[in-house]
């Protein structure tokens, strides 16, 4: 079914010649990198609309931070720089309360 | 000046029944009531297991408070509470400017996306009639 929208974008003309063009420019992108393929991560803060990290909210930090209870970089979730801030503050909070490790033992 | 939101959450002894967690709260709240603060929300979360040890606890029972009142008040209510029997742990937050900064973004992004959604999302051009021969005259 998908398949019929195929049609559309590739029947303008002008459309069709910018999207080549920005292919080819991707393809170098790749040939660099050559060996892997990383999906890219998108902040999840960003994409569920959270606008509000709870330090409360321990279900949703405890995904940011692994067993032994670091906070790790953000190249590891993907956030964005000013959620990754956030998320920060959010665990150092929830970790005085009791509600997440300093460090698991 | 304008009053400040702090969330005032404490953990109580495990060994507490719930009546006695009940008795906790209510004297906490009497405290933030005679400092002329008001309550927005009591929330009581019952036992949880604690992510590390305190003292020789393990578990304890979480209690929410959302309090409005000034910054003398959280003094005042925190001095209480380490003198409070029962009570092992507490921290307050002041969240009222995170809040608002929070509402803020979400009626931005909600203006965001009543743009989005005005703007033509189909390829096709409005109708423009042709222009008329001889206006340059």
């Amino acid at each position: 079914m998908s398949f019929g929208f195929g049609g559309g974008p590739r029947g303008a003309g002008g459309r069709s010649a910018s999207r080549t063009g920005a292919a080819g420019k991707a393809g170098a992108k790749e040939a660099g990198k050559r060996y892997f393929f990383r999906r890219r991560k998108v902040c999840k803060f960003c994409a569920d609309k959270i606008d509000y990290i709870d330090y409360k909210d321990v279900k949703l930090l405890s995904a940011f931070v692994p067993e032994r209870g670091k906070v790790l970089p953000r190249r590891m979730f993907g956030t964005c720089a000013a959620h990754q801030r956030t998320l920060t503050l959010a665990i150092k909070r929830a970790r005085n309360i009791a509600l997440l490790p300093f460090a698991a033992d | 000046m304008k009053d400040r939101v702090y969330e005032i959450l404490f953990i109580a002894d495990p060994n507490l029944g719930e009546p006695e967690v009940d008795a906790l709260a209510a004297h906490v709240q009497g405290y933030v009531e005679k400092e002329g603060g008001r309550i927005q929300k009591l929330e009581k979360w019952g036992k949880k297991r604690l992510a590390y040890a305190v003292g020789k606890h393990r578990e304890g029972s979480y209690v929410l408070l959302v309090v409005e009142g000034s910054g003398g008040l959280v003094k005042e209510v925190e001095r209480r509470i380490r003198v409070t029997d029962g009570v092992f742990k507490f921290m307050t937050v002041r969240v009222d400017e995170e809040l608002r900064k929070a509402e803020r973004r979400k009626a931005r992004r909600g203006v965001e996306d009543e743009k989005r959604r005005a703007r033509p999302t189909t390829t096709t051009r409005p109708f423009e009639p042709a222009e008329p021969e001889g206006v340059q005259q």
